[in-house]
């Protein structure tokens, strides 16, 4: 089974509702983000139009990020899900470097959202996840999809534009829509075998 | 700016710079890369000309080195680690390499000091072999480190292995300059026309480096381009690399006259000098690929 993602930018609305459930479900320091929208103007007048296009792991099948990572603290884990092994992370920051999308965090120091009156209850409660000198990022919510949820940021799309699947089977929705509507994934010229599709907007 | 907005302005940006490496505390693996490159560079040289000061001066600059590298890291308690992945990562193999030059140069060099009688027997014989794999391994994976960061198109060129290589053996012509200078012992025969080789050949691959990345169609290599040509990394450019590690060193060897050791000293210096601006230029000049909807998607 290959886990994969597809993300319906004709659906996508950037209301940045599984940006903010990421944060919500990772707890994440601020300017950390798994999960992200990028906004962007094209075209000129009288034509101009926004593009949205939300951002994550992409889970890649051949992630320069492992291949450069000395101690094999990135790695592959079930169903092709590329995670991080904190424990063994030495914060070199190599993977941050060979990532072709920029998913990676480096996490220098603790930082909190209010400043000098400290953490909140629910950034202490989160906060021992990560570690500091370390890198992190997107794990697809593996401690969700264990449960038999789907990942946060896809529960929570408000426009129902992602859906998560098994990218062997030809038959899940997500090998469906993605031959159907013809997904493509960013920088297929980095050679990295995304899991991650779009659908044109 | 805080490190919080610097980090929000920078995911805003269209082309995103990396900071990690060469900025705040990244900028000791710049440091820690420079002088373990010297150090590779002159043991080299050391060893070409039979010059023990400066095999001693290529260990110490690597033990340096090594520091450097391990104040940078996040969890220098866990390095041990590094060496586990070889096999694919070129920042494992220059851990293994950087052992390996520390053990067998460790060996050689205590018993070419402390006991010159054993300096041609097996124990130093090892020592000198171990640490020839690991001169090898130092001078070249530095600029792959580089090359396999897909991340940086500036970076991503197969010209860059050559450049660190080429830089390698200027920082070891520049040390042994040094170190006769202050030992006054004569400069080997042909060390300065040597200098002028090898800067001649770091100044072709610079030249074709930026010349490939502003004409080979990847907007970020040529954004990177830009910023040390005529952006922010300009004055680091041409102050550091360009006067200093150039113009400098090249004046000094054209005055008139016998060049007194002072002046060779600062030939070394200057030139040694020069490569690490050039080197933090060109780490601090990576800007991340930009994420877009490629062109012809923009409509289903
Ligand atoms: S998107 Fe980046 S971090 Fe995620 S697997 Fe691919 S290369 Fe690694
Ligand atoms: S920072 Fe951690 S995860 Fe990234 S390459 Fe280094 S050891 Fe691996």
């Amino acid at each position: 089974m290959r886990l994969g993602m597809v993300i319906d930018l004709k659906r996508c609305m950037a209301c940045y509702g599984c940006q903010m459930s990421c944060k919500a479900e990772h707890g994440t320091p601020p300017g950390v983000f798994f999960a992200r929208v990028l906004k962007r103007e094209e075209g000129h007048y009288p034509t101009p139009r926004m593009l949205f296009l939300p951002v994550l792991c992409n889970h890649c099948s051949d992630a320069p990020c492992v291949s450069a990572c000395p101690t094999g603290a990135s790695h592959y884990a079930e169903h092709g899900i590329v995670d991080i092994d904190h424990d063994k992370c030495v914060g070199c920051r190599a993977c941050m470097m060979a990532c072709p999308y920029g998913n990676r965090y480096f996490h220098d120091e603790r930082r909190y959202y209010f400043g000098d009156a400290g953490p909140t209850p629910y950034e202490q409660a989160c906060s021992d996840r990560y570690p500091e000198g370390v890198v992190m990022k997107c794990n697809f919510c593996r401690h969700r999809l264990a449960e038999g949820k789907d990942p946060a940021c896809v529960e929570n799309c408000a426009a129902k534009a992602r859906t998560i699947g098994d990218l062997d089977d030809p038959k899940s929705t997500v090998s469906r829509l993605i031959k159907e509507r013809g997904g493509f994934t960013l920088h297929p010229e980095a050679g990295t075998g995304p899991n991650v599709y779009y659908l044109a907007p | 700016m805080n490190r919080y907005d610097q980090l929000i302005a920078d995911l805003r940006s269209d082309y995103r710079p990396q900071r990690e490496w060469g900025e705040g505390r990244g900028v000791l693996m710049v440091i820690g890369h420079f002088l373990v490159g010297i150090a590779g560079g002159t043991w080299l040289m050391a060893s070409l000309y039979g010059v023990t000061a400066g095999l001693a001066v290529a260990y110490v600059l690597a033990a340096l080195g090594a520091l450097a590298h391990l104040a940078f890291l996040g969890r220098p308690e866990r390095a041990f680690g590094m060496m586990r992945h070889f096999r694919t990562s070129w920042i494992s193999r220059g851990f293994v390499g950087l052992a390996l030059f520390l053990i067998g140069g460790g060996v050689y060099l205590a018993v070419t000091l402390f006991a010159p009688e054993g300096a041609t027997g097996l124990v130093a014989r090892i020592g000198q072999v171990i640490a020839a794999v690991g001169t090898v391994v130092i001078i070249g994976y530095m600029g792959f480190c580089y090359t396999a960061s897909k991340a940086i198109p500036f970076w991503h060129s197969p010209l860059h292995p050559a450049l660190y290589i080429a830089f390698a053996f200027r920082g070891g012509i520049a040390a042994l300059l040094v170190i006769g200078a202050v030992t006054g012992a004569a400069a080997g025969a042909g060390l300065l026309e040597m200098w002028i080789g090898v800067t001649a050949a770091v100044a072709l691959f610079f030249a074709l480096e930026i010349h490939g990345a502003w004409s080979g169609g990847n907007v970020a290599a040529r954004w990177s381009v830009r910023d040390i040509l005529a952006g922010r990394l300009a004055l680091l450019f041409y102050g550091g690399t360009l006067a200093l590690g150039l113009i400098v060193p090249l004046a000094l060897l054209l005055a008139p006259g016998v060049h007194s050791p002072v002046a060779m000293a600062l030939v070394g210096l200057a030139s040694a000098a020069g490569d690490f601006f050039m080197k933090l230029s060109t780490v601090r000049a990576g800007v991340y690929l930009p994420l877009v909807i490629p062109a012809r998607r923009q409509r289903a």
